[in-house]
């Protein structure tokens, strides 16, 4: 159904609604300002998106319908602070994190000793374990090839974001 | 005078400080504590400046052109405006400051007004909100990596001020500026703080209306403040003198809750270079005109009139030539092949072969909503002609949302655009595009 079209052939006027609004009791002729919402439905009624009506039993299940398993929620706890970067090498090898993995990095979330980090090295995003050592905050691979990196006092600015999950495709 | 807020309520005004070149910082930790400068559209002059890059000296609004070799030996590095970056960072900031303040108006990309609580009399301290803005900014640095200031005062136009001397370091300013908060409220006399703010940087207050207040004498926000309003209301009616009561504490501007519905949308573009033919002018305002045609559906709304507008260069040494034309629709459209319909004349009509453009853009106005269309009499539509047509238009949107925008367009919007806007310093969209995301090295 649509829009019910004016009368084609309105009182002859030099403003070419004003015949119509002085005779709002045609239905044909109400313009769409006079209707109330009850009217402006029966006229334009809404489509009911997907609404089909089955005329047999009522499903046995519809009492047990659950929202299906969203990863966004899965992997997402803080959703305006979490952000996606790509992993490049092997040094997070023994951690888990491979080459090309997608790494899900959550701001929100305070860094502490044990947790994986990105930290800004030299310019660029680093990946690394965050270790406490002898009062001091130091930064690890997860391969034995790799040295340590000691920070310094105010370098905790460095550290970007906590690493929450690796996501690897097979 | 007496304390300026002692009411409950207080306006807070939050932005992000250098908000383009902080986002670009965030994803590229090469720049952190680099100079670095944004440009506006098409590369045109320097949007955004980082705190490095303002140390140099390098102004807001300076043409890229005439600075670029001078920036380059200084080693200041260059980005062209990311919006799909900024747009992203926008919400994120908007998302986090929603859960500090009761009620947010978002006012811009990077600034938003909000409502707070002030729990006692700022001059007992009870009330100083100081250090809750400090821990918000703290909160927004941590969480999104981006830098705040944050203005708290009785009213928005004082609100704006101190937003201002909270980023105002140096110049003057007394103890308690430029430390990214300021609360106007808690200080014991504003006085010298309005008068360390000049009247050119009132919110409200135009070039024009700048040089009438220093015509009088009127240098400062304080001075503005205490001229008799007759004056004001002489010159500039009721605006003014609202204007003149906010900054007197008393709010007269109540906070924009929700957005109000647009009555106008605008797509415009400088191009790469100069346009001197009319195929290329079509295929511009073609292109903008399904632009803007989009942005109306996805608003879900109509225009009942369309306006084309053009100009010339302003720097290249011939005479300007701006000239714009209109044309009201016969019935409300979203429709792109009716808009364009409508468009396309309008751009030969303004084209001038002698008059090399360097920009267009399209408006459109007298916007309604998608659901009340008036029929025209003399233009009938037939129901299902009306029904096909929004189909077409719901297939194409829907493959250029899915598989980038471009993907199904017009013929007339052309295909090679040699005039397209120039990003040469373009970052990636590195938060929204899963092939341009920012690596993050596993390498030692």
């Amino acid at each position: 159904m649509h829009a019910v079209m004016p009368d084609p052939s309105p009182e002859p006027s030099a403003e070419p609604f004003a015949g119509l609004s002085r005779r709002p009791s045609d239905p044909q002729l109400t313009l769409l300002g006079g209707l109330t919402a009850a009217e402006r439905l029966r006229r334009w009624p809404l489509p009911l998106a997907g609404a089909t009506v089955a005329a047999g039993f009522p499903s046995p299940a519809d009492d047990y319908v659950e929202g299906r398993i969203d990863l966004n929620e899965v992997l997402i706890r803080h959703p305006s602070s979490t952000f996606f970067l790509r992993v490049s090498g092997d040094s997070m090898r023994d951690a888990g994190i491979l080459d090309g993995d997608l790494l899900v990095v959550d701001r929100a979330i305070e860094p502490r000793a044990g947790l994986v980090v990105v930290a800004v090295i030299e310019g660029a995003f680093t990946l690394k374990h965050l270790h406490r050592h002898r009062g001091r905050w130091r930064l690890e691979a997860a391969h034995p090839a790799y040295p340590p990196l000691e920070l310094g006092d105010g370098d905790d600015s460095r550290i970007w974001g906590v690493a929450i999950h690796a996501i690897h495709s097979l | 005078m007496a304390r300026l807020a002692s009411g409950r309520e207080a306006t807070v005004l939050i932005d992000g400080n250098n908000f383009y070149a902080s986002c670009e910082a965030l994803m590229d930790p090469a720049l952190i504590d680099r100079p670095l400068v944004v440009l506006s559209n098409n590369d045109g002059c320097i949007v955004s400046r980082s705190a490095a890059a303002r140390a140099l000296g390098i102004r807001m609004g300076q043409p890229w052109f005439q600075v670029k070799d001078a920036l380059e030996r200084r080693g200041v590095l260059v980005r062209s405006s990311n919006y799909a970056l900024y747009a992203d960072m926008s919400q994120r900031l908007m998302s986090v400051l929603e859960e500090w303040v009761e009620e947010l108006e978002i006012y811009s990309i990077d600034e938003a007004f909000g409502l707070l609580h002030r729990p006692g009399p700022a001059s007992d301290g009870s009330g100083d909100l100081t250090d809750w803005g400090r821990r918000l900014r703290r909160d927004v640095q941590r969480r999104l990596g981006l830098p705040v200031a944050v203005g708290i005062a009785a009213t928005k136009v004082q609100a704006k001020l101190a937003n201002r001397l909270a980023k105002a370091a140096g110049k003057g300013m007394g103890r308690g500026a430029g430390e990214g908060v300021f609360d106007l409220g808690a200080v014991a006399d504003p006085d010298p703080w309005l008068e360390a703010v000049p009247i050119e940087d009132v919110w409200g207050i135009g070039r024009r209306l700048a040089r009438w207040c220093r015509l009088r004498g009127v240098a400062n926000a304080r001075a503005l403040r205490d001229l008799p309003s007759g004056e004001l209301r002489h010159r500039c009616g009721v605006v003014g003198v609202r204007l003149q009561q906010e900054l007197r504490g008393i709010a007269c501007l109540p906070l924009e809750r929700l957005p109000a519905a647009k009555r106008e949308t605008c797509v415009s573009r400088s191009f790469s270079r100069p346009i001197d033919n009319l195929p290329q002018l079509r295929e511009a305002v073609a292109t903008y005109t399904c632009r803007a045609a989009e942005k109306l559906r996805r608003q879900r709304q109509r225009a009942g009139a369309l306006t084309v507008f053009v100009r010339s260069s302003p720097f290249n040494g011939t005479s300007f030539y701006a000239n714009a034309a209109t044309i009201t629709l016969p019935l409300a459209s979203h429709d792109s092949a009716a808009l364009l319909a409508a468009a396309l004349p309008l751009a030969e009509r303004l084209f001038n072969p002698h008059k090399p453009l360097q920009k267009a853009g399209v408006v459109l106005q007298q916007l309604q909503p998608e659901t009340l269309l008036q029929h025209h009499l003399l233009v009938p539509q037939s129901p299902e002609q009306e029904r096909r047509r929004r189909a077409l238009m719901a297939v194409v949107d829907g493959l250029n949302r899915r598989y980038g925008s471009g993907t199904v367009q017009w013929a007339a919007c052309g295909l090679h655009r040699p005039w397209a806007m120039r990003r040469g310093q373009l970052s990636r969209a590195a938060t929204t595009r899963l092939a341009d995301l920012p690596t993050v090295l596993a390498l030692h």
